[in-house]
């Protein structure tokens, strides 16, 4: 009877298996008279629901390519796997990478610049953000498309700041601006609301120079060629620096350290109104509205005193067209980057995500119209990003190795915050830098010949 | 029984057989080492796909640099084992390690016996508090990482806010050197316990009562019961114990990576998560392989003092 019963299953299952199978090769039989194009990501959460929409409406808009959507981990794992799998059928066509792997990805060789069909189709880039294209370019060619790009800005508690009677800060506030919103704070409080925070991280430092107008590595930044030799002990920096502990020493800071933590715990901080203040990604906004009732204020990216704010340069990740895949699947990879980038979908990405609408016309958008109505705060990001023009120091930093400069300039805050000699601690990181940077482009001069 | 004659009755034939193949000229060991390479054969093929391969090729990477892709291509000798011995960032590693993986296996032993010794304890509700010290066993890492965030969280933690209350001033646990050490120190130990009470519970319900009893006739005392009787019958136990909980310390990385990624100020960096940041964020894949290098020779000679001291005082 056992048996029986055994044998049932099995026929039963194998004739499952059969008719799965020959949906599967129906759908498949189908697909391949599209042209596929592998589409690599790296976006969680909103950014990749909003990204498969992207996919979806893509597809069913014309019918001679398909887009396939791949999640591939965090931006540093996917790195290597682009550049470990390329040349082999598991590597996309088109493929989405961090901004700080920029040179990195350039340098490999492994890419078509998107200049080419740029060129090619006399695409019109002016109504694309020109930071934004300046961060990924090389001597006026356009490598990859900006596509997910925040701006870093000052967050402040509007709320609590009304609650305690203190004028908020100016739109385009300097070092001493921030100073005087976080002391009354914290006086006025009675020591219980801290001022402000800001996290260890490496984007925050280079942001900071960059709006200082001061170049982090030589040769320009590495917009006139491979940097040499790194500098994180100028006057910026150092002014910087000082205004930190400044702060530090008034008790008005508060210091969340650095990893993956550290954000978290600074959100939650500004949530529960612990903290007035704090530094971090434009990106943040979608999950700073929703977090809590309390009025959200957004200013620029604070700049030291007595000069004038050059403007930060861009955050994210942008989108690689493959050059190992033929000319027709670049061709459809470079449709879907059209697509991508049209005024409809990037104002539809700003409302999902929090990342700024790249496309001019997007601001004309009834969708991004309507957000702004509800959320006042959330059009300045978008403002400090349009009225930046890039220079050499405000367009990214044009080097290999920016993870290994972003944790060395960290461990420097951390010792500065921690109260050390500032001098002594952002030399010492420089002199790591350096010695990574020459022995790096000894390493990969020799690959490339 | 039957089955074990036939056996024996088996092993005789064979024997006797392979004799009369010796007086012939026959090789019988032959037969043996073929045996052992079947059965040998598939997980050396493992062993030597898996570890051996890996293991050399770490040694061969680390004699040079290597580029973007990973591949060796400036051959520099030992200078990535010089850079990083004069390195004063690395040393502090090293110590960092040292403080942290000494620290977490005397703490985790000490507490782990002092749970185990409780729970032999017949009272009301025991079995509860069994579960509850084990429990640490099925919480994942990641689990326990938010967990321990939570409470040390510097303005809406459970800490925080119970210094607070009590007026005393909040430390700030994960961004003070010291403090993010004991942290950390404090996570481990707690992520360890299930395992080292469970395996101490278990040693210390093999100690025979008789044992017990018969001190009890003698008069001695409770104390002296524990460290003259419980002490030396569980010894393999703790020696078990103490490498597994060195060996494992030595190789610590989910809990680092969640709660302070090397931070304040490398005070947390170990070796293993240096290793990581090497490798996988900066690309360095040369001087990754030194550091493993290094890693693997430190975790040997640790695990062979272990072996040479505390063995001694181990009585089987």
């Amino acid at each position: 009877m056992k048996n029986k019963k055994y044998i049932y299953s099995i026929i039963v299952v194998l004739i499952l298996a059969i008719l799965g199978f020959t949906a599967i090769q129906k759908n498949s039989v189908q697909a391949n008279s599209r042209i596929k194009i592998v589409f690599w990501h790296e976006m969680t959460g909103l950014g990749q629901t909003q990204l498969n929409e992207f996919v979806k409406e893509f597809n069913s808009s014309q019918n001679k390519y398909v887009v396939v959507p791949q999640f591939e981990g965090n931006y540093n794992e996917a790195v290597q796997k682009i550049l470990n799998t390329h040349g082999t059928d598991a590597s996309p066509a088109l493929f989405q990478s961090m901004d700080v792997s920029t040179s990195q990805i350039y340098n490999s060789g492994y890419i078509t610049p998107v200049q080419k069909f740029i060129d090619q189709d006399n695409y019109d880039t002016s109504k694309i953000s020109a930071v934004a294209r300046a961060f990924y370019s090389k001597n006026g060619k356009q490598l990859s498309m900006p596509f997910n790009t925040s701006q870093p800005v000052l967050y402040y508690n509007a709320t609590l700041l009304k609650k305690y009677g203190i004028t908020p800060p100016p739109v385009n506030p300097s070092y001493s601006d921030i100073t005087r919103v976080a002391t009354e704070l914290y006086q006025k409080s009675g020591k219980k609301v801290k001022g402000i925070s800001v996290e260890i991280y490496g984007w925050l430092f280079e942001q900071f120079l960059a709006n200082g107008g001061e170049s982090l590595a030589n040769n320009n930044d590495g917009h006139s060629g491979t940097p040499t030799s790194v500098n994180f002990t100028g006057k910026v920096a150092t002014k910087t620096m000082t205004w930190i502990q400044s702060l530090i020493k008034n008790g008005t800071f508060m210091n969340f350290g650095a990893g993956s933590s550290a954000a978290a715990n600074e959100m939650a901080a500004f949530l529960s109104g612990k903290i007035g203040m704090f530094l971090q990604s434009s990106a943040d906004i979608s999950q700073l509205t929703s977090g809590t009732k309390d009025k959200l204020g957004i200013t620029y990216y604070p700049h030291p005193d007595n000069q004038k704010s050059n403007g930060v340069s861009i955050g994210g990740a942008s989108l690689w067209i493959s050059n190992d895949k033929s000319s027709k699947v670049q061709q459809g990879a470079w449709q879907f980057v059209k697509f991508l980038m049209t005024a409809k979908s990037q104002a539809a990405w700003q409302v999902a995500t929090g990342y700024l609408a790249l496309n001019e016309d997007s601001q004309d958008e009834s969708i991004l119209k309507n957000y702004y109505k509800k959320y006042p705060a959330a059009k300045i990001p978008g403002q400090q990003l349009r009225r930046t023009k890039p220079n050499n120091t405000n367009s990214g930093i044009f080097m290999q190795g920016l993870i290994q400069e972003r944790t060395l300039t960290q461990t420097a805050m951390e010792q500065i915050y921690n109260g050390s000699n500032i001098k002594n601690s952002l030399t010492e990181a420089q002199k790591a830098m350096n010695s990574y940077v020459t022995s790096n482009n000894l390493a990969n001069k020799i690959s490339q010949k | 029984m039957m089955e074990n004659q036939a056996k024996s009755q088996n092993f005789k034939l064979s024997s006797e057989k392979e004799k009369s193949n010796i007086s012939l000229g026959y090789n019988p060991y032959a037969k043996d080492k073929l045996y052992a390479l079947l059965f040998l054969g598939p997980s050396l093929l493992i062993l030597a796909i898996f570890v051996f391969y890996p293991m050399l090729r770490t040694i061969y990477l680390s004699l040079f640099l290597t580029n973007n892709l990973g591949n060796p291509t400036v051959f520099v000798g030992i200078k990535n084992y010089l850079t990083l011995l004069t390195s004063s960032s690395y040393i502090n590693s090293l110590i960092a390690t040292l403080i942290y993986v000494i620290a977490v296996s005397i703490l985790t032993i000490i507490i782990g016996l002092i749970l185990a010794q409780a729970a032999t304890k017949k009272v009301a509700g025991i079995s509860f508090f069994r579960t509850i010290f084990s429990a640490t066993m099925g919480v994942s890492v990641s689990v326990a990482a938010i967990f321990w965030l939570f409470i040390f969280n510097p303005s809406v933690g459970l800490l925080s806010q119970l210094f607070t209350a009590l007026n005393l001033t909040p430390i700030n646990w994960l961004t003070e050197p010291g403090w993010a050490m004991t942290a950390i120190v404090i996570s481990t130990v707690w992520m360890n316990l299930g395992f080292t009470f469970l395996i101490f519970f278990g040693a210390l319900q093999s100690v025979p009562y008789t044992l017990y009893e018969a001190a009890q006739i003698e008069g001695a005392s409770k104390s002296y019961q524990f460290f003259h009787i419980t002490l030396p019958m569980i010894s393999p136990t703790i020696f078990f114990v103490s490498i597994i909980t060195l060996i494992e310390s030595f190789k610590s990385f989910g809990l680092i990576d969640l709660m302070t990624a090397g931070g304040p100020n490398n005070a947390t960096n170990l070796l293993v998560y240096r290793i990581y940041q090497d490798a996988f964020l900066n690309g360095n894949y040369g001087l990754s392989s030194t550091e493993s290098v290094i890693l693997a020779v430190i975790i040997a000679i640790f695990t062979f003092i272990q072996f040479k001291v505390l063995e001694k005082r181990v009585t089987y």
